[in-house]
């Protein structure tokens, strides 16, 4: 979908009253561009953990090895999560994005799955494609030789196949079904239990055809590092991400708030948090193979204030942080500030309340159950604050700005183009 | 203490009034009450008769009725997600189709009751779960559940409509209209209330070519002619009709006051007349690269549409379009 950007001239918040304690703009940015440097910097180095513990899965298959694949992917989500809140401010970031986070998957494109359950897809041709079962592939009229699982095959050719999102070949999640599988408890208690003998070599092997379900395993979690590494590169001195931001820094703040408002609004509190309620269904949950879905919104949400508050807490404790624009804000609005930040802390307490209930024995997608009414307190009152923030953030987009007028023909082709 | 004020307010001579007690009183509240009444008459008409083919022309009429207020997502339609449960699509998983099945299958009378309809998955409910109902496969069904079923999304959708209009004129129109006001929490300023009017325009009219149009175009490579809204009963082109008729109203009424929007104004009529002279009810004509121009040149005039109110519309208001719900992939 499109995103409509807010305009903005920040330049002019400079201008305020308040001109003395504001920090530079470009400060604000470098901040931003740090944090950013350092999150995808973790998120790389937890996805070279999982790497390392597939290995160690793949070599030695037991129920020990999987469950610490498992542990490692979780750990890798934690960061990983916490950059959502670059995506949607920065093109570089977003037509990526796509490699390493797609959802939702119609898993079926990469491994068996249950026929009854809502893995088929009457709309997706290849939504029971089944690469690990088929060397030999047809994707429309060509015929593919799968016969090596390489992540060329799975980032080249199915990802995306016949322009259709759902397949999804690539990213957390490919991997996330090929560590867990399907979850088959619907909105009961439950996650995917794939045995450790799906990647039995030879005898004992489970769900056939283990030793290709192991090759795609590894080929899934090597693009996903490689793809982490691209992406840390773009955030360093030199890189794409961070000359594009600091180019022009009136669109680089409006960069910022773009990425906190659509996260917050139409993906989080939308798409990925009350549609699964409104739907009540099991499938329109994040992280659904694991259940892992209430860790992903929680960091989601942390990540859209470590952005406002210029500050973000690494992996290894340390903390990166500078001028914010938080700063910024409250320079040429304190109370606009004051509320933005209150209701960012508001957001992560009820994602956090979401979060313990998980923990607590409450899954995700068992509170999108119907007739879950103390689920759907959770969920709404997540919601209901993910959305107060949305108006704060927009609040804080006209503090900031000026006469917002619209040019229009640059929206259409060029999505980061800032209205002014 | 709000109810006067907005009377007030209505009872003005239309031509002093501007920009949003315009659109309120011109376009949202006869919107939401045509559409009120015509999901009410369907409600009647299916208690009367629930066969499949009797209730299509009410049917139709609620649907026509419900694009002249489609693109407002802010408010009472938002609330219990309202919007979603009156008209869910795009539905890719066919998630409705799976939810009727299991309803149709299971037959659970304790289902039918308007508490218990409420809480069934908004994909099952509304407009599209109807529409299953009359116009697809389950049409053929005359078993005494899927007529109840039919009567119970019936009174469900007049039930969702009815609170939607309520709110509107029970208090929400009065919070929009006192944008700025002092106690209002929810529009801090006038200029909040603006924006989030002309939010609902810009993002109908992004739905309208991205979504409404574009699912079905598709890529050339790969054209998706049944992905097309509202396929079963071919209202595809009638649905993107109907729904650029109330945005041109709702822009004109925007506009009312400010300034001339002459720009907007043409962008639209193009896109009509484009859409008029479309003779392609179902876009099924994405297939081939004739019948393809002719949906893409609809789609562009659409966005120039979108272009030209952004520019215009929103100089005038001295706004731009806020987040909305669409943001995101």
């Amino acid at each position: 979908m499109k995103k409509t950007l807010l305009a903005l001239a920040a330049s002019t918040a400079l201008t305020g009253p308040a001109f003395a304690e504001a920090p530079s703009t470009e400060a604000v940015l470098d901040t931003y561009a740090d944090l950013a440097q350092a999150g995808y910097a973790d998120s790389l180095a937890t996805a070279q953990a999982l790497q390392g513990a597939v290995d160690a899965l793949i070599a030695a298959p037991s129920e020990d090895t999987l469950q610490a694949a498992r542990a490692a992917w979780i750990a890798a989500r934690v960061p990983y999560q916490q950059t959502e809140a670059f995506r949607f401010g920065n093109a570089i970031v977003d037509d990526w994005e796509g490699r390493v986070n797609a959802w939702p998957l119609d898993e079926g494109l990469i491994d068996y799955v249950d026929m009854s359950s809502a893995a088929v897809n009457e709309e997706n041709e290849l939504a029971l494609l089944n690469v690990v079962a088929n060397p030999k592939i047809t994707i429309g009229a060509t015929e593919i030789d799968a016969t090596e699982i390489t992540p060329e095959l799975l980032g080249g050719v199915l990802h995306e196949a016949e322009g259709i999102e759902a397949n999804v070949a690539t990213g957390y999640h490919a991997v996330e079904f090929l560590l867990w599988g399907q979850d088959l408890n619907g909105t009961e208690a439950g996650a995917g239990a794939r045995p450790f003998t799906d990647y039995l070599a030879g005898e004992g092997c489970t769900g056939g055809n283990c030793d290709r379900r192991a090759a795609y395993l590894k080929a899934a979690t090597d693009l996903l590092v490689a793809d982490l590494a691209e992406m840390a590169a773009n955030w360093e001195a030199d890189g794409g991400a961070r000359t594009a931001l600091m180019a022009d820094p009136a669109a680089g703040v409006s960069a910022i708030l773009t990425g906190m408002g659509s996260l917050s609004y139409g993906e989080l509190a939308g798409e990925r948090i009350k549609l699964g309620l409104m739907l009540h269904d099991p499938e329109e949950e994040h992280d659904c193979f694991s259940d892992m879905t209430h860790l992903s919104h929680y960091y989601d949400g942390l990540g859209i204030r470590n952005v406002y508050l210029g500050s973000y807490t690494r992996v290894d404790g340390s903390v990166v942080s500078g001028p914010s624009l938080s700063d910024l804000v409250k320079a040429a609005d304190p109370a606009v500030d004051e509320k933005l930040r209150a209701d960012l802390d508001g957001s992560v307490a009820a994602l956090g309340e979401m979060k313990a209930a998980a923990e607590g024995g409450m899954a995700f997608d068992q509170m999108l159950g119907m007739g879950n009414e103390a689920g759907a307190a959770i969920i709404n009152k997540a919601v209901d604050a993910l959305i107060a923030q949305t108006r704060s953030i927009e609040r804080a987009v006209a503090a900031l700005g000026t006469e917002a007028t619209v040019e229009g023909s640059d929206s259409l082709d060029n999505p980061n183009a800032v209205f002014q | 203490m709000r109810l006067p004020a907005l009377a007030a307010l209505l009872a003005l001579a239309s031509p002093a009034m501007a920009d949003v007690p315009e659109v309120i009183s011109k376009h949202v509240l006869p919107g939401y009450a045509a559409f009120s009444k015509a999901s009410a008459d369907l409600a009647a008409a299916a208690q009367t008769d629930c066969a499949a083919e009797g209730l299509r022309d009410e049917w139709n009429a609620t649907f026509d009725a419900w694009l002249g207020v489609s693109h407002l997502r802010m408010g009472p339609v938002e609330e219990q997600g309202r919007a979603l449960a009156i008209a869910y699509w795009p539905d890719p998983k066919n998630i409705g189709g799976r939810q009727l099945d299991a309803m149709l299958t299971k037959a659970d009378p304790a289902l039918l009751t308007s508490e218990a309809m409420a809480q069934v998955s908004v994909a099952a409910r509304g407009l599209f779960g109807l529409e299953r109902l009359i116009y697809g496969d389950s049409a053929q069904i005359s078993d005494a559940y899927a007529c109840d079923l039919r009567k119970a999304l019936a009174q469900d959708l007049a039930a969702m409509a009815a609170t939607t209009e309520a709110g509107w004129t029970g208090g929400y129109a009065d919070l929009v209209l006192s944008a700025g006001a002092e106690g209002n929490a929810t529009f801090l300023t006038a200029s909040e209330g603006r924006q989030a009017l002309f939010t609902q325009l810009i993002t109908g009219l992004e739905f309208d070519a991205d979504t409404r149009i574009g699912r079905p175009l598709g890529t050339f490579d790969k054209p998706r002619p049944e992905r097309a809204e509202a396929l079963a009963s071919g209202r595809s082109l009638r649905n993107v009709t109907l729904s650029l008729t109330a945005l041109r109203a709702m822009a004109e009424a925007l506009a009312q006051g400010l300034g001339e929007i002459p720009q907007t104004e043409a962008a639209f009529d193009r896109a009509l007349d484009l859409a008029g002279k479309l003779d392609d009810p179902t876009f099924a004509g994405v297939s081939d690269p004739s019948g393809r121009l002719k949906v893409e040149i609809l789609q562009q005039a659409i966005q120039a549409a979108r272009t030209a109110a952004e520019a215009e519309i929103g100089t005038l208001l001295g706004v731009s379009a806020g987040f909305n719900s669409a943001d995101g992939d």
